[in-house]
């Protein structure tokens, strides 16, 4: 089968984050792939929510090119609709852990997915929020996915702030009257796993195995810290990696884009 | 109750749509109604304000053939790959063909707002942005966000003001001859999106018998008398999925990803795909037989 990538240990890392039982909300892209492997290894009883009101609660027989997709919604047990989804489910608490990718993220865990540049005269312009903004705003546990560990990805502070994190500090995010439970509690992208300190720092919790600590350093635009017993995550079982590349082929084959390894 | 006008899409978008008018296209990615910008773009559009959530392949075409000016939205991109929405990226940096002027709301934000103005209400209130880009970067529309105190304690609310779209297009599966509109499945925003409006257009899969409705009253977004024209149009929704109808056409949005490339390419699909085919009926016939098969869920109408 042979060793796994750095990008499917990325993914693994993280669905291995999905507790079984708990009722998720899953952004677009990698987050779906994640959850259909948690769901076929060790989380069969998740109850996943998408932004248009879907409740996905068992694995569809088609693999969805995003949230809203409808192939998500043939097995659904609820169809509603955003107010639900984003207010009810999500704002009220409702939902145990909300996971978003974060293609361009900062040293406070701040999401770009608007604007590179100025807003105005933007160097590179990306889509703009969709509902990623209700997902950092609202969301308990938020959990962030990245699949870059290219520096360009986490700037000491985004351009643009699409995806609110602890803004310039956790002070700032509580004085502002974001409400308590709140805010990034974990990144995973594919040098392992990132919490965020008292301060609403991110640093260096556990990493996969091979990667040191120049690595990391190297990847990230700001003096990132490593926690003194940054642990050495588990290498993937040979399940999880089948798994993995069945749910990667699936995805391929629903014209999703895989990285370049 | 009486009848509703049933129009030809060309009919409709010359009287609803003309050059400069402000309108909310329905659709989150799926039940876009594609088949209404198509018209736009035969019909040579200019400087429309369009207000959409959910801006993918159908407001990339719309910028890319030059009919927007101003576009209020929560994102716009091609959602299968992802790849990028290449005319929007390049009206956005490049100002190619022509510059657009853009506010953005987050999709919740964006929700309140309908609810606000369907409700007839003041402003709602909604996701909490302070600090965050959304509240901070401001366009034409200067007060989009604001917080209040709340009356009731606990602090600063943020709210929003009512979106109140002078004409909204949506696609729905069925419709009835007095204009009650059905859709099935997910419905994200659009129960408020279509009472939010002034005027309201939906453009259907079938034309139903009233009686047919009544067996699915659930399934009604628009009661009769919110709507103000009808448009019968299968596979009006294609690339995007119509839930119970048809499949997303992963194939067509890999192609129009990749010829939307460059401005030349782009021309290309317009010239090919929109005005060598007339009507969708044509852009249909284009499709073929066997891939509408391949895509198509319901084969027998109501």
């Amino acid at each position: 089968m042979g060793n796994a990538s750095s990008f499917e240990r990325m993914l693994i890392t993280g669905a291995k984050r999905i507790v079984d039982g708990a009722v998720l909300f899953v952004g677009f892209h990698w987050p779906m792939l994640m959850a259909r492997v948690a769901r076929r290894l060790h989380a069969p009883s998740i109850v996943v929510v998408y932004e248009n009101g879907i409740v996905e609660d068992r694995l569809t027989p088609i693999f969805p090119t995003s949230p809203c997709d409808l192939t998500a919604a043939e097995q659904a047990t609820t169809c509603a609709g955003s107010l639900e989804a984003l207010y009810m489910w999500l704002g009220a608490g409702r939902v145990q852990m909300t996971m978003l990718e974060a293609a361009i993220v900062d040293r406070f865990g701040n999401v770009n997915t608007t604007a590179v540049g100025p807003y105005l005269h933007p160097k590179v312009r990306l889509p703009g929020s969709g509902g990623g903004t209700e997902l950092a705003s609202l969301g308990r546990d938020l959990f962030l996915v990245s699949a870059s560990s290219n520096r360009r990805s986490y700037p000491d502070r985004v351009d643009y702030i699409t995806s609110p994190g602890y803004l310039g500090g956790r002070a700032e995010r509580d004085r502002l009257g974001y409400k308590p439970g709140t805010g990034p509690q974990t990144l995973v992208n594919p040098l392992g796993l990132f919490r965020f300190g008292d301060d609403g720092e991110m640093y260096g919790a556990a990493l996969h195995p091979g990667v040191g600590a120049e690595q990391v350093r190297a990847s990230f635009g700001w003096p990132i810290k490593i926690a003194n017993n940054c642990a050495v995550l588990p290498e993937p079982t040979a399940e999880e990696l089948s798994v993995t590349r069945e749910e990667l082929a699936n995805a391929r084959a629903r014209s999703y884009l895989l990285p370049q390894e | 109750m009486n009848s509703k006008p049933v129009l030809t899409m060309r009919e409709a978008v010359g009287r609803y749509i003309p050059d400069g008018q402000e309108v909310m296209i329905g659709g989150f990615a799926f039940s876009d109604p594609t088949a209404v910008a198509h018209e736009l773009i035969r019909q040579g559009r200019k400087g429309l304000y369009v207000m959409k959530t959910s801006g993918g392949v159908l407001v990339d075409m719309l910028i890319g053939a030059g009919c927007v000016d101003r576009l209020l939205f929560c994102h716009v991109w091609n959602s299968v790959g992802p790849v990028p929405a290449h005319c929007f990226r390049r009206a956005l940096e490049k100002g190619t063909p022509q510059s657009v002027e853009v506010e953005e709301l987050s999709y919740g934000a964006f929700t309140m707002a309908l609810l606000a103005g369907a409700c007839d209400l003041p402003f709602m209130p909604t996701t909490p942005v302070q600090g965050a880009g959304h509240f901070i970067e401001r366009t034409f529309l200067p007060n989009k966000f604001a917080l209040v105190e709340s009356p009731f304690g606990g602090g600063s609310v943020c709210v929003v003001p009512p979106v109140k779209p002078a004409v909204g297009v949506f696609h729905v599966h069925r419709v009835d001859r007095l204009g009650n509109a059905q859709l099935f499945g997910p419905a994200g925003e659009m129960r408020y999106s279509i009472a939010a409006c002034k005027k309201v257009i939906v453009v259907a899969e079938e034309l139903v018998d009233t009686e047919e409705i009544r067996k699915r009253p659930e399934a009604t977004v628009a009661p009769g008398f919110m709507v103000d024209a009808i448009v019968i149009e299968p596979w009006a929704a294609h690339p995007t999925d119509s839930y119970g109808y048809y499949y997303r056409d992963l194939q067509h949005n890999d192609l129009y990803g990749e010829i939307s490339r460059t401005e030349e390419g782009f021309r290309r699909y317009v010239d090919e795909w929109i005005v060598a085919t007339g009507d969708h009926r044509g852009f249909v016939a284009k499709l073929g037989k066997d891939r509408v098969a391949e895509l198509q869920l319901r084969k027998e109408p109501w």
